[in-house]
């Protein structure tokens, strides 16, 4: 394991540089999620279709694909951010999509009757999501949205390929520097195994917690 | 109430008041695709020199291998994962504690690892093991070891769907637990688990596109950017169209994926397993 030890710094950075992306990822994608599922469910037609749309064009692209367009693609017109930000950018809009549909189906199982009930005591239509379904919505679908989270922290892998040197990419660095696939990778593998692991306990402890909204 | 509004028609005043929200809309997005047409503009994506070497048939064949060579690996590494799934999702149901957990741990491992990740560690371990395969295979390898994880939980999960009796009945005719298995109990699973299984195959096929990084494979998403270097103007180009054309394609098979799960609900009156993602 000595031949590790050269590397320990980079190695703790692609750490950082994996839950920063997760992090940011997440914070990004539930908030925009959020925005969409509202759009999804809006009375005006148009607000509707606009969402609708967004999640078939973004769920249905590779991540990868979005990525090399995002960072390789649009400076070629002018927009260039840094690696890690085009990273982030991408990573926000592809599971902005999951995370969308995954809340609108909590939405959807929230019953008629809260609404009826919670428009007949005077909400209006933005404040009959914002307190009334929302709430609940959540509370619902803790389970699906954990494995949206575990999916984006897989898919922050993807930012490898551009050259953000998060664990993936560090450790193919290292691996190939060292000629010491195994040790390495097997490392990083158990490093994101545990990060699933422990964000799957969280999300069944959480789920537990909010069981009694339901 | 899967699609539209979750409320009421609207009244005087909420028709004003949508109208006013559809006029804005319509203004935001008009104004979203003024800016962006304006920079493509600039940046030149609808020069007609940039769309030049599109005219030739051949750069078109190109992409057309491209995309052959991800539907290949995509349709292999998914036949291999159902075959892999089913013996998978057979142990994940097994009596064996041992068996059981050892399933369990496969799956755990598997569903928690980056396929790009995989991908890296197997076209780097693979040749070290003297296992010299063409990157076709390394794609397809990293692309089954995760996929077969997720068809296997599908197969326990439609397995246990079906009903009880029907595993019991066949007990009681005397069928072993390979034939209750293979003539009763998988049939009506993977008819269960058909619509998830076309999402998968979405999954796998968005997958195919990580085979960026071996540099050896001949995918869309690199025909898109070898295209980009030899006519350096038109790489965005190319890179839209494999985006779009990836687009397409998904588009395509999670809508079979809805008809399928419609049809079962429809015909069976069941509601079908669903992919956890």
């Amino acid at each position: 394991m000595s031949f590790l030890v050269p590397h320990l710094g980079e190695l703790a950075w692609g750490v950082a540089f994996t839950f920063g992306l997760v992090a940011l990822g997440w914070i990004g994608a539930t908030i925009l999620g959020t925005v969409l599922a509202i759009m999804r469910v809006s009375p005006v037609p148009t607000v509707r279709v606009v969402a609708a749309a967004y999640i078939l064009v973004f769920r249905n692209t590779p991540i990868a694909v979005q990525m090399v367009l995002f960072a390789f693609g649009l400076p070629i017109l002018g927009i260039e951010f840094s690696l890690f930000t085009s990273a982030v950018i991408v990573l926000v809009m592809y599971h902005a999509a999951f995370v969308c549909e995954t809340l609108r189906s909590g939405v959807n199982a929230v019953a008629v009757g809260e609404i009826e009930a919670s428009r007949s005591l005077g909400f209006g239509p933005f404040g009959t999501i914002r307190h009334i379904v929302l709430p609940q919505a959540f509370a619902t679908v803790v389970q699906p949205m954990g494995n949206v989270l575990i999916l984006l922290v897989k898919n922050t892998s993807v930012a490898a390929i551009v050259g953000v040197a998060e664990l993936t990419f560090t450790a193919d660095k290292i691996a190939i520097e060292e000629v010491k696939a195994f040790v390495v990778f097997g490392g990083a593998a158990i490093a994101y195994v545990v990060i699933c692991v422990v964000l799957k306990r969280l999300v069944a402890v959480l789920d537990r917690k909010v069981a009694f909204s339901k | 109430m899967s699609e539209g509004t979750l409320f009421e028609p609207p009244g005087p005043r909420g028709r004003r008041r949508n109208r006013a929200f559809e006029i804005v809309t319509w203004t935001v997005l008009a104004g979203i695709a003024l800016v962006a047409m304006r920079k493509a503009d600039q940046g030149g994506l609808f020069d007609a020199a940039a769309w030049q070497p599109f005219a030739q048939p051949g750069v078109w064949r190109q992409l057309g291998l491209g995309l052959l060579n991800n539907l290949r690996a995509a349709i292999v590494a998914m036949a291999l994962s159902m075959v892999f799934g089913c013996f998978l999702g057979w142990g994940l149901l097994s009596k064996r504690a041992v068996v059981r957990k050892a399933c369990r741990a496969f799956t755990d491992v598997f569903n928690g690892i980056p396929v790009l990740l995989l991908l890296f560690f197997i076209s780097l371990e693979l040749p070290a093991w003297g296992l010299d395969l063409p990157d076709f295979w390394f794609l397809v390898i990293a692309l089954t070891l995760y996929s077969t994880a997720v068809v296997g939980d599908l197969v326990r999960a439609g397995v246990s769907a079906v009903p009880r009796g029907e595993g019991e009945a066949a007990a009681a005719l005397g069928f072993s637990e390979l034939q209750t298995m293979w003539l009763i109990l998988l049939p009506q699973a993977l008819r269960l688990m058909s619509p998830a299984l076309v999402s998968q195959m979405v999954i796998v096929l968005k997958g195919t596109t990580l085979a960026f990084v071996l540099g050896g494979y001949f995918d869309l998403l690199r025909a898109a950017t070898v295209l980009g270097t030899f006519y350096s103007r038109s790489s965005l180009q190319a890179l839209a169209i494999a985006a779009i054309v990836f687009m397409l394609i998904n588009i395509a098979l999670s809508q079979v994926a809805a008809a399928i799960d419609r049809k079962e609900k429809e015909r069976y009156g069941v509601e079908p397993v669903a992919l956890g993602e």
